[in-house]
């Protein structure tokens, strides 16, 4: 995923000092794919014009991983996750609270992609920044990847290997340290991502996006009840600030069903904030997004 | 005895062939008695387990050193605990400097293993020199720094595998023959050994050095804001808790200060690039400031074919631009202090993925990483060789 735009600077003990807000107004900006673009308006001296880009850039690159987090969430499909591919169009707009609404639109992959296949989506979205706060406001619509039934066979697929896992499970982390996960663990990863999805949709903001790096325990696994019953230890990398975050993460999945998530994070302390405690939990919505 | 005949064998177990690799510990194994010796003789023989005896014990009470390849190391963990065989690791990130001795050894007139400093642990920096010049003319030279941020796995294990194509690829490929025939080039892969170790021993995702930090519980500083190019400025923090925490002061890090005297004394060096993961960027000065860099539109230039030509190995893309704007505002840079000390061709490469895998980069995809890196830095390099200043 390229990278994003302005982050906030050194954090010291005091917290992130307020960061340079874009000020510039209503931006269309029109933007080539995941390769070196061009980068917009061209360059003086000094070439505000291209950090004003530069800036659009990551700011649409910022929307796009929320919109797409959300997504996977609320989708609720291991077998189906995407990532980003490309931002193909946005449009920013800052008001004087110095919130931050994004509109876009984006390509996505397919999470899971075997080689040769290459399967682009289509998704657009509006993204609803409030000043460094957590938990962006996000409407994504996706033009289907996978046929639904097909969808669901493969959730299906994935909850039956699950079942099949020998409890306790005997693992310490995933990936291993060389980045290897045993085949009959994949579902477990994709689970997991799925879970930590949310977390990482509630957490990210103008100037944090994180990636979920390792499983570092599993906690507990159950499928009884015919759902599974998950809870783990997750360490999420920030990337502007480059902190390792553990999150103690518990969800509850059956394959069509909405997921159902609690999350813990050990946030890094400082003397300004609370000591980091969120909690979150999935509302079921109402209408499962069919696709 | 019988069995020290049949653990001698077995030291001639070769690991050549195998994919160089690292993340290899020596298991120092205690064998008390008749028993534990037969339970040794079980793990040691079996085949898939590729594990090469180094120091048999001639007595009981003497320990057994077996060097395990990191793809067994959960197995034989788990066997001498299941055994009730005690045993510590004693040797960590051997298997770079062992391949650095060997390539240095092999290919004696073109690279020799330098030693340039040490880390706050005490253990050794080794760059390799790679130089076709006779007598002590200083050439002018390029430096490639990688694993400074001990977490980025794929920037030293690049690193190691850039080495064996250079003394390879010399006299063959006319590219690297024709660089070196101009200028010398020096590879740092552990730039940071003491959080490889770390790395491998403890915890996976340590990023910084090992230094005391006086005063606090909290270790290390990030070698990567520790420089002095607007040290302690933006996009560092003077918390030494956080990853990047710019340190005491500027090159308070010894690791950091190695480097800095090394290329100062040296005085001649035109190139310096610095390997970390991950993002799939290239970029250039600066990152402690938006200003533009006097150089930065030939260095965009430069980068862009670097990047072209990295991707037409594979089709990996990455995003070329100033440090700054493309990843986000970092002070105390290498690459920064390497363009302020006249070394214009300073570039930060971030290696493989876009955050699937991460800094946990599978094994499979190293020598892919390379083989495309290495196109990248030719490229680089040839631009540097055509225009020394």
């Amino acid at each position: 995923m390229p990278p994003r735009g302005q982050p906030p600077p050194a954090s010291g003990p005091g917290g992130p000092r307020p960061a340079v807000l874009l000020l510039a107004p209503l931006l269309l900006l029109a933007l080539q794919g995941v390769a070196a673009a061009p980068a917009g308006a061209g360059g003086t001296e000094d070439s505000p014009g291209l950090q004003d880009a530069e800036l659009q850039r990551g700011l649409l690159q910022q929307a796009a991983r929320a919109a797409l987090h959300f997504f996977n969430f609320r989708a609720g499909s291991p077998s189906a996750l995407r990532v980003l591919a490309a931002v193909l169009e946005g449009r920013a707009t800052v008001n004087p609270k110095k919130e931050c609404q994004v509109d876009l639109v984006f390509t996505t992959d397919h999470y899971n992609r075997e080689d040769g296949e290459e399967r682009l989506g289509k998704c657009s979205a509006r993204v609803f920044f409030r000043n460094q706060k957590p938990r962006p406001a996000v409407n994504v619509t996706c033009t289907r990847l996978i046929e639904k039934n097909k969808r669901q066979q493969e959730d299906y697929l994935l909850y039956t290997h699950m079942k099949q896992l020998k409890t306790p499970l005997d693992v310490v982390s995933i990936p291993d340290s060389h980045g290897h996960i045993d085949p009959s663990l994949r579902p477990i990863w994709d689970l997991a991502f799925l879970g930590s999805s949310y977390v990482m949709w509630e957490k990210t903001t103008q100037f944090l996006h994180y990636y979920m790096a390792q499983i570092s325990s599993v906690n507990q696994w159950k499928t009884n009840d015919d759902a599974v019953d998950f809870d783990y230890t997750v360490l999420l990398h920030e990337f502007s600030t480059q902190e390792i975050i553990p999150c103690r993460i518990h969800l509850v999945w059956y394959p069509g069903k909405p997921l159902k998530v609690k999350y813990h994070c050990q946030e890094l302390q400082t003397p300004e904030e609370a000591s980091g405690t969120e909690e979150g939990s999935a509302v079921a919505p109402t209408e499962l997004n069919n696709f | 005895m019988k069995w020290i005949l049949f653990f001698g064998a077995l030291i001639g177990l070769s690991i050549c062939g195998r994919e160089k690799f690292f993340g290899d510990q020596v298991f120092r194994i205690n064998v008390r008695n008749g028993d534990e010796i037969s339970k040794l003789s079980q793990l040691v023989n079996s085949d898939n387990l590729k594990l090469n005896v180094w120091k048999s014990p001639s007595t009981f009470g003497h320990p057994m050193d077996v060097l395990v390849p990191s793809v067994s190391l959960q197995l034989v963990k788990s066997f001498l605990k299941s055994q009730g065989l005690e045993y510590s690791v004693t040797i960590e990130d051997l298997q770079i400097y062992r391949e650095m001795n060997s390539i240095a050894g092999d290919f004696p007139e073109l690279a020799s293993r330098v030693k340039i400093g040490h880390s706050f642990e005490n253990r050794p920096m080794y760059v390799l020199k790679f130089s076709t010049a006779e007598g002590r003319r200083r050439r002018p030279a390029i430096w490639l720094n990688a694993g400074i941020h001990s977490r980025e796995w794929i920037s030293q294990a690049t690193a190691i595998w850039t080495a064996r194509k250079i003394v390879s690829d010399h006299g063959k490929d006319p590219a690297i023959t024709s660089i070196l025939e101009k200028m010398d080039i020096f590879l740092l892969p552990v730039a940071n050994p003491d959080g490889y170790v770390y790395t491998q021993t403890q915890n996976r995702l340590w990023r910084k050095t090992r230094s005391h930090n006086p005063g606090s519980p909290c270790v290390g500083a990030d070698p990567n804001r520790n420089w002095n190019a607007s040290f302690a400025g933006e996009g560092a923090s003077d918390d030494p808790c956080s990853e990047v925490y710019h340190g005491h002061h500027a090159n308070s890090e010894v690791e950091v200060k190695s480097v800095v005297d090394f290329i100062q004394e040296h005085g001649n060096f035109k190139c310096f690039i610095d390997l970390h993961s991950y993002s799939q960027l290239l970029m250039y000065p600066y990152g402690y400031t938006v200003k533009k860099a006097p150089d930065a539109d030939e260095l965009d230039k430069v980068a862009r074919c670097a990047a072209k030509a990295l991707a037409s190995l594979s089709g990996t893309t990455y995003q070329v631009g100033p440090t700054c704007t493309t990843v986000y505002p970092a002070s105390g840079s290498s690459v920064d202090w390497a363009y302020d000390n006249g070394i214009k061709y300073a570039f930060t490469f971030e290696l493989r993925d876009t955050g699937h895998y991460g800094f946990l980069l599978p094994a499979n995809q190293i020598i892919p990483t390379a083989e495309e890196t290495w196109l990248g830095l030719k490229t680089i390099m040839e631009h540097v060789r055509d225009n020394l200043y």
